[in-house]
């Protein structure tokens, strides 16, 4: 600090006073204005005339009450709030001190958190701001973050995105295009879970050993693939048909528990499965055999158990001769 | 640094050449995934390695393709953001060049970890610069040359710029004011 005297006292003209402060405002004692700051000038548009007083040009935020500039230099210290009652409609935060011994009043202004919808309004430019003002880099640092924010948001997307398709995959048998033996017992446990009634058909194909045997894996694969697409064809979306395992597979037939209904499902898609398959010239037959169960024979429905039961309905199918679909209806409870 | 270069490199190869081009080059260079993600963090030098394969695939040498990311950074309208960024480096184009000292702290602001290469910048002369980027990748210095060229030409500057020894670009500015400079406002309008 220095000391007292005239050696501390610097004179400083409008033009400097522009340049270190552009958003400044000079008021006389009694509040009127003496000259204000080039970017203030274009804040207030044309309110920004001299003799205006304090009052008129601002309305004042912050500290609550006060109206004139005396009052806010009383109950505010020397910082505050205020937003012009003319011109751009902005939040301002400011600094006020009296000078010459109380004969003038200056004040320094500057837009705060509203900088970067001021700018946009008023069109300004670097030369409307101090050279030592931060705005540039608020500026500049709002739209970084607004970048970075949005290559999050990409990136967070395409992970999604990622992420069910491998849980998609996940799921799926890669050969038929049905669910998995692990999908079937998710949805096979929800539904028990959730005490629905379903039909759960177990199926595994005839003489499919027999093809592989003598026409090899590929005519196999081609078998499978084509009872996938009859699964598919044959069964509604909220159904489910999965390969659990070389040539069986399950099917889970939501909200039907008519004996009658499940049966016909199960002989149509026999029948297609017994017509005649085409492999490289020759014609592949095989057939099915299907065993039947039904949620509501079980009082206290548990996947395990109800694919076991499946599996004994597949026994007793399988024994009645092949191509055929047998419903038991003593779930073993 | 890695990522922004591949990410950069990627979409430069598919704005230009098309998708088919850009998975040739992952094919050739056995990517499993033909995306980089600019936020993750890949193996260092890896965007020298990609570069490479890029160079056989397009037939073009690695330092041109690296030239033409730089620009591409700038100009490409899907990339604006850059372009902005660094614009509020200074009202000039010789303004812009002194700012270029504080780019890796101005990223490092958004980006805390990213690993920025240092970039010193030396006037030796009324309107001649030198530019030092040290980075561990090759590619830099050409990403550099490239981005300069597109700015000077944002600012209406006549700039010849060279890409010397030691990883230094020797930039001289004819005519500051040789053309008119592309309109930049420094707030976006609202959405």
């Amino acid at each position: 600090m220095l000391a007292q005297g005239p050696a501390d006292r610097i004179e400083i003209d409008a033009g400097m006073l522009a340049r270190f402060m552009p958003m400044h405002l000079l008021l006389d004692a009694g509040g009127r204005a003496l000259a204000y700051g080039p970017t203030l000038e274009r804040v207030l548009a044309s309110a920004a005339v001299p003799g205006a007083r304090f009052e008129d040009l601002f309305d004042v935020r912050a500290p609550g009450g006060a109206v004139t500039i005396h009052e806010v230099l009383e109950r505010g210290g020397s910082r505050f709030r205020m937003v012009p009652r003319h011109g751009l409609r902005v939040g301002l935060r400011g600094l006020g001190l009296p000078l010459c011994g109380g004969k003038r009043i200056l004040l320094n202004l500057t837009f705060g958190i509203d900088l970067i919808s001021a700018v946009r309004d008023l069109s300004l430019t670097d030369a409307d701001f101090a050279a030592t003002d931060l705005a540039m880099e608020l500026l500049y640092l709002a739209e970084a973050n607004a970048a970075v924010t949005r290559e999050l948001r990409g990136l967070n997307l395409r992970l999604e995105g990622a992420r069910v398709a491998a849980e998609e995959e996940a799921m799926t048998d890669a050969l038929t295009g049905l669910r998995n033996r692990r999908a079937a017992d998710l949805v096979l446990e929800r539904m028990c879970a959730a005490r629905a009634s379903f039909g759960l058909l177990h199926m595994d194909l005839d003489y499919f050993k027999a093809v592989n045997d003598t026409l090899g894996h590929a005519a196999g694969d081609l078998v499978l693939a084509n009872v996938g697409s009859i699964l598919r064809d044959q069964l509604r979306a909220e159904d489910c048909a999965a390969r659990i395992g070389g040539d069986e597979f399950v099917m889970i037939i939501a909200g039907r528990s008519e004996p009658g209904t499940l049966q016909a499902i199960a002989d149509r898609i026999i029948a297609r499965i017994c017509q005649p398959m085409e492999f490289e010239g020759k014609s592949i037959r095989v057939s099915a055999s299907i065993g039947i169960i039904r949620s509501v024979d079980f009082a206290t429905p548990d996947a395990a158990h109800l694919l076991a039961s499946a599996d004994r309905a597949l026994y007793a199918a399988k024994h009645a001769g092949r191509g055929q679909a047998v419903l038991l209806h003593s779930g073993g409870d | 640094m890695d990522a922004l270069m591949l990410r950069s490199l990627q979409c430069y190869v598919i704005g230009t050449f098309g998708a088919a081009r850009w998975q040739a080059v992952c094919a050739k260079a056995g990517l499993v995934v033909g995306t980089f993600e600019p936020m993750l963090h890949y193996e260092p030098g890896t965007a020298d390695q990609i570069a490479q394969v890029a160079a056989e695939v397009l037939g073009r040498p690695a330092e041109t393709i690296w030239e033409d990311v730089g620009t591409h950074l700038v100009t490409n309208p899907d990339r604006e953001g850059v372009r902005r960024l660094l614009r509020f480096g200074g009202v000039t184009f010789a303004d812009f060049l002194h700012s270029l000292e504080e780019l890796p702290g101005r990223a490092r602001l958004a980006l805390p970890d990213l690993d920025m290469p240092d970039v010193t910048l030396v006037e030796v002369g009324g309107d001649r610069f030198e530019v030092t980027c040290r980075s561990h990748l090759r590619a830099t210095q050409r990403v550099l040359v490239g981005l300069l060229t597109a700015m000077a030409d944002d600012y209406g500057a006549l700039c010849v710029i060279d890409a010397g020894e030691d990883d230094r670009t020797t930039v001289a500015i004819l005519d500051p004011r040789h053309a008119k400079a592309r309109r930049f406002d420094l707030a976006l309008p609202a959405r």
